[in-house]
Order: C-alpha cells, then sequence, then structure tokens
C-alpha cells in the first residue's frame, strides 16, 4: 500500500512539474522577482517605523499565524476507482493515508517555516522577542500543524453523520487558542500544549481507527476538490484538460435571458448566453479578468498607461472566450439542428460584442473616475470602441472561420 | 420514399467502415437496423444525420440530400441518440425550447405537445431541473420528449430499449405507432431482437459494414429457411456462417 502511494505520487510530482514548468515562464518569473523585491523593501521600510511595545503586534502575530496554519491540506491522492478496487484492501488502506500525511507535511510545514521566518524580524522589533522564543514559537507552529493534519487523517476514518474532527471552526479555535497562549504568556507554554493535544489526537485516533470504515465517498470528493483548486490555479496560466467547470442556476439572470425572444435565428444566442453565464468557467475568467482590470486602473496613474491597460485587459477576455465557440462540438445536436453555421457565429459574434462592451463599459467608469483629465477618459471610450468592434466583428470570425477550415 | 441510402462508402477516417451500403425507408414504415457490436450501425446513422460525409454514394431524405441543402434536409429529421447527450448549463424547459426554436415549432402547439409527453414519461415536475440530476434513464426520457415534439418526417432512433423502464418503453413504442400512422419513417437500431420482431415492418441486416440481407420478417424466412422461426435465430445463423 506503501507502494502504491509511492507510485501514485510520483505520477502526481510529475505532472505538477510539467505545469509548474509552463506557470513559470521567464516573464513570470521576471514579474515575481520584482513582486518579492518590492515587498521586501517595502516590509523592511515599515520594520524601521515600528517601535517596541507597539500593542496590535502580537494580535498581527496571531492571525497571520493562524491563517498560515490552515494551509497545506491533507493529499491522499484518492482516486474514484479506488471504492471498487480497493474496497477488499480497506483495513490495508491504513498503511497508505499514513504515508499521505507524511507527503502532505512536507508542503505545509516548510509553508509555517517560512511564515515564521518571516515574521521573526516583526516579532524581534515589536516584541522584544529573543531567537530561541521564536524558535519555540516556530516548533509550536509546527507541531499545531501536525496535529491539524492528524485530524484530517481521523476524519477519513469517522462514521458518516457523526461530528468531525477536522471542521474548519474546530481547526481555527485550536490554532487560535494554541497561538494567543504562546503570544500573551511564553512561547514555551504554547509549545507543551500543542504536544499535549496533539498526544491527545494521536491516542484517540490509534485506538478508534481499526474499528471504523473508510468513508470513500467524503475522501474522495475532498481530493477532487483539491485537485480542482489546483488545477484552477494553473488553468490561469495555461489550458488545464482536466477542467470542465460546475454548472451554477443563477436564476437572478433569468431576466436578462428573456430578453433573448425564442426566434429560429436566436438558438444559439439562447445557448450559448446561457451557457456562458452559468458555466463557471468562462463566466468566471471575464469576472475575474474585468475585477483585476478594474483594480489595476483605480491605481494606475498617466496619461497613456490607462489606456493601454484597458486595451490589453478587453484583448486578453476577448482572446481567451474564443474556445467558447466550440464549447458545444460534442453535443450532437449541434450538428443535427437544421441551423445554418452562419447563424451560429451571428449568435457568438453578439454575445462577445455584448460581453466585451459591459467590460468596456466598466472598464471605462473607472478609467473616468480615477483620471481627472477628460481628455484621457475620452482617449480610452474611443480606443475601447475601435477595439470592442474589431475584435468581436472583424476578427472573432475570421479567426473562427480559419480554425473550422484548418480542422475540417 | 422518405429515406433512400445508395451505395454508400464512408467512415470516420480514410478507411471505410461501410462497404457500399445501400436501403431504403418508405414513409409510414419502421425499419430495424440490426448487426453486432461494430457491424457499423452508428457509422451507418451518423452518416443519415450528417456527422459523416460517405466517400462515396448518396443519402437522399424526401428527394433532397444534405449537400443540396443542409437546412431543408435536417429539418425532417429527429435524432436520438443511444448514449444521451444534453446541455449541461439548460434546464430540461429550455432543453424543450431550444428544440422549438431550432425546428421553427409554432410555440403554442409545441408546448401544448411537450406537456402531454412529459407527463408520459413522468417528467413533467421536473421542468426546472439541471442534466446533471438526471439519472441515465430521465435523460434518455428528455431526448425522446424533445424528439417527439417536433413535426419530423423521419425519426432516427438509436438503441432505444436499453436503460429504459418497461412502461417507458411501451410509451415510446405507442408514440412510434401514432407517428407511422401519421406518415413519419422511422429508423431504429436496436440489439433487443425480440422487441424489434414484434414492431418492425422491416429489417436491415449489417454485418461487417455491408448490408447481408434486408426484408419483412417472411422475406427473412423464405431467404433462410433452415434458420428458424424468429428474428433471433435467423440473426444468429447468419453471424455463424460468417464465423465458421
Amino acid at each position: 500500500m506503501t507502494a502504491l502511494f509511492k507510485t501514485r505520487l510520483q505520477r502526481h510530482l510529475r505532472e505538477m512539474a510539467k505545469y509548474l514548468r509552463l506557470v513559470f515562464n521567464d516573464f513570470f518569473v521576471f514579474a515575481l522577482l520584482f513582486l518579492l523585491g518590492g515587498l521586501g523593501y517595502g516590509y523592511s521600510n515599515m520594520l524601521k517605523t515600528l517601535r517596541l511595545g507597539v500593542w496590535w503586534a502580537p494580535v498581527v502575530v496571531l492571525i497571520v499565524l493562524t491563517i498560515v496554519a490552515q494551509i497545506g491540506r491533507f493529499a491522499t491522492l484518492i482516486e474514484d476507482a479506488d471504492r471498487v478496487f480497493l474496497l477488499p484492501k480497506e483495513r490495508a488502506m491504513h498503511a497508505y493515508l499514513v504515508a499521505a500525511r507524511c507527503y502532505s507535511q512536507g508542503l505545509a510545514q516548510a509553508t509555517q517555516l517560512v511564515a515564521v521566518f518571516l515574521l521573526a524580524p516583526f516579532i524581534s522589533v515589536t516584541m522584544g522577542w529573543t531567537v530561541l522564543s521564536i524558535i519555540e514559537l516556530g516548533v509550536a507552529q509546527v507541531i499545531l500543524k501536525d496535529t491539524l493534519l492528524r485530524m484530517d487523517l481521523a476524519s477519513a476514518y469517522q462514521v458518516t453523520g457523526q461530528t468531525r474532527m477536522n471542521r474548519w471552526e474546530f481547526k481555527w479555535v485550536l490554532s487560535l487558542v494554541v497561538l494567543a497562549v504562546g503570544l500573551w504568556t511564553l512561547p514555551l507554554v504554547a509549545l507543551g500544549l500543542a504536544v499535549v493535544v496533539d498526544a491527545v489526537v494521536l491516542a484517540w485516533f490509534s485506538q478508534h481507527w481499526q474499528s471504523q470504515q473508510i468513508r470513500w465517498r467524503e475522501q474522495i470528493k475532498i481530493e477532487d476538490n483539491r485537485m480542482l483548486g489546483i488545477y484552477r490555479f494553473f488553468n490561469m496560466f495555461t489550458e488545464v484538460p482536466m477542467l470542465t467547470g460546475t454548472v451554477k442556476r443563477r436564476r437572478y439572470l433569468d431576466g436578462l435571458f428573456k430578453l433573448i425572444k425564442p426566434r429560429h435565428d436566436h438558438v444559439y444566442l439562447y445557448l450559448f448566453s446561457r451557457g456562458m453565464a452559468r458555466g463557471t468557467e468562462f463566466s468566471g475568467l471575464v469576472v475575474r479578468l474585468t475585477v483585476i482590470g478594474m483594480l489595476l486602473l483605480y491605481f494606475v496613474r498617466g496619461a497613456w498607461l490607462p489606456v493601454v491597460l484597458a486595451a490589453l485587459f478587453i484583448y486578453l477576455i476577448g482572446f481567451q472566450l474564443l474556445p467558447f465557440f466550440q464549447q458545444y462540438d460534442s453535443v450532437v445536436f449541434t450538428h443535427v439542428y437544421p441551423i445554418l453555421p452562419a447563424q451560429r457565429m451571428h449568435s457568438f459574434v453578439t454575445l462577445m460584442t455584448l460581453i466585451l462592451s459591459v467590460t468596456a463599459l466598466l472598464l471605462w467608469i473607472v478609467v473616468a473616475i480615477a483620471n481627472p483629465h477628460l481628455i484621457t477618459a475620452g482617449v480610452t471610450l474611443l480606443v475601447e470602441v475601435v477595439e470592442v468592434w474589431y475584435l468581436a466583428r472583424i476578427y472573432t470570425p475570421q479567426r473562427l472561420t480559419r480554425s473550422i477550415e484548418n480542422r475540417g | 420514399m422518405a429515406l433512400e441510402v445508395s451505395h454508400v462508402v464512408g467512415g470516420y477516417s480514410q478507411i471505410p467502415v461501410l462497404k457500399d451500403i445501400s436501403f431504403d425507408v418508405k414513409d409510414g414504415e419502421l425499419v430495424g437496423l440490426i448487426g453486432l457490436n461494430g457491424a457499423g450501425k452508428s457509422t451507418t446513422i451518423n452518416h443519415v444525420i450528417g456527422l459523416l460525409t460517405p466517400h462515396q454514394g448518396t443519402i437522399t431524405l424526401n428527394g433532397v440530400t444534405i449537400q443540396q441543402d443542409s437546412q431543408a434536409y435536417k429539418q425532417q429529421i429527429a435524432y436520438i441518440p443511444e448514449t444521451p447527450v444534453l446541455y449541461q448549463e439548460l434546464t430540461l424547459r429550455e432543453h424543450l425550447e431550444v428544440t422549438m426554436m431550432a425546428y421553427d415549432l409554432d410555440h403554442e402547439q409545441a408546448w401544448a405537445t411537450a406537456h402531454e409527453l412529459l407527463k408520459t414519461f413522468r417528467l413533467d415536475n421536473k421542468l426546472d431541473w439541471f442534466p446533471a440530476n438526471f439519472s441515465k434513464g430521465m435523460k434518455q426520457k428528455v431526448m425522446i420528449v424533445c424528439a417527439f415534439l417536433t413535426q419530423a418526417k423521419l425519426f432516427i432512433i438509436d438503441e432505444p430499449f436499453l436503460g429504459l423502464d418497461p412502461l417507458a418503453v411501451n410509451d415510446l413504442l405507442n408514440l412510434i405507432e401514432e407517428r407511422k400512422q401519421k406518415g413519419a419513417s422511422i429508423l431504429m437500431s436496436t440489439h433487443v431482437l425480440d422487441t424489434a420482431q414484434r414492431y418492425c415492418d422491416r429489417f436491415v441486416l449489417l454485418h461487417d459494414g455491408q448490408v447481408k440481407t434486408e426484408g419483412t420478417l417472411s422475406e427473412l424466412q423464405a431467404a433462410l429457411p433452415e434458420a428458424g422461426e424468429s428474428l433471433n435465430d435467423i440473426y444468429l445463423s447468419m453471424t455463424k456462417v460468417d464465423r465458421a
């Protein structure tokens, strides 16, 4: 069973390495270095302005460390088929899960240590702690994380319907209590408390797991969600084939959809608009990029920079929406319905114009608010109108027609 | 002559799966397309619904080919796939509406038909459900309701009997019968031979991409006198010859 986990882990790490290479491309690393450099510089400047004994310092440390303690999930690498194929091996799965927890420790504990390391100068400046005290706090944090992961492991066995140990409320309260004790009394006390709690959980678990069943369905769901989160992150940088997105009803949009009259030439507008809005994949992309764009434009000043940024965001959104045209190619009715392909294209162009216009309007409003000069706002509006028109009406049909020809 | 498939050679790639296939389906006729897995049933259907283009030969539907006028050709077809496919982001109600829009149906009249069909298949209280919440059988029923909503001249039904409950099978057969009376043609592929034997007017027996025989049950019995009485026997003996 440990061998099974090892082979799975290797496959998992290979896959992660493949995506990480794509994420950390030259451009991104460059941007990241700048960002980290800037943040580090800002942090060191801020430290210089602080004095010993500011009252809110331990509160900040408490909040930061409590949040950090929740980072790093229990990675089981369990797959859907396991509940059929590994069911006869349920008792032996324990070794597998223990190996999984062992692996999960790596990244989780590294995160804890980095967090404590980064906070160390802040603690020493504002709270006057010695290096030894900070190390004690670090060890307490690591043991705390160990307990949290142990609770995740124990919860894999708990009976459905039973209150589970790894409820987020329990985790947060435990972290808050242990860390608060350490910050307001002595770090050594927190260390002792963490050890006691860890031992209690360990003792309870080692007595109970033999008589319990693994909660296969829940564990599979948890692992699926974990992987989904990872894939979502990668999806911001590159195409991830495993990501299909989910469907939300979004009843509040029904009024908008009603505006599309049920006519023969509106079949695809009807389908595309609902598919786009209710599927989380593309709607999420549009919303994310629009919000990021609006935030960025709010803080950016200058004569030309807002214009360029607004144009860039509209282009990014428009470009990433193009694959949606093929979204329903796998549904046979897309080909069987008596509808001319030209109508499908026309509907897509209409939808594209609509979405990009709304985005453009939102971005423009922010530019108009953030920049007192009427000229900047005016130029932005002009550029946006031309861009939306060209991108949706000229470029989209051209490019999609070409890709259809290439494929068929 | 509703559907006429004439000397069709075709398949998914350059290697042909169908080797010179010819058969027809007349108005008001239910033709069973019978064959083993991989015999070419689905490939034939994919050619008829226009998903694949034949390398050679023609497929004519009431005098129109898909090359001449794809919209007029497709307008006449309603298709029920073997594996139900639905738009994940549309509710049942919206699927019906899309079908009405696509086939340019009169909405009031179509909804009247729809409500009747929904009631028959016990889906009338699930109009706001998403496909993700339907079981496989329910999805199949949605496909049936969507297809029989249309006034198609040719219904193409791919293996309808597996996965449906007995009541639904019975209702489907009644629907088919009703449309036949109105002059619609039906091409149906299936493995459930005893049902096929009772309901189909004629059979096309496909084997290894070729039409082995075709005709009514009595014609088949006359052609293979030693094979046996039932469609099942005839079919087994036919494939056995090939295996020997």
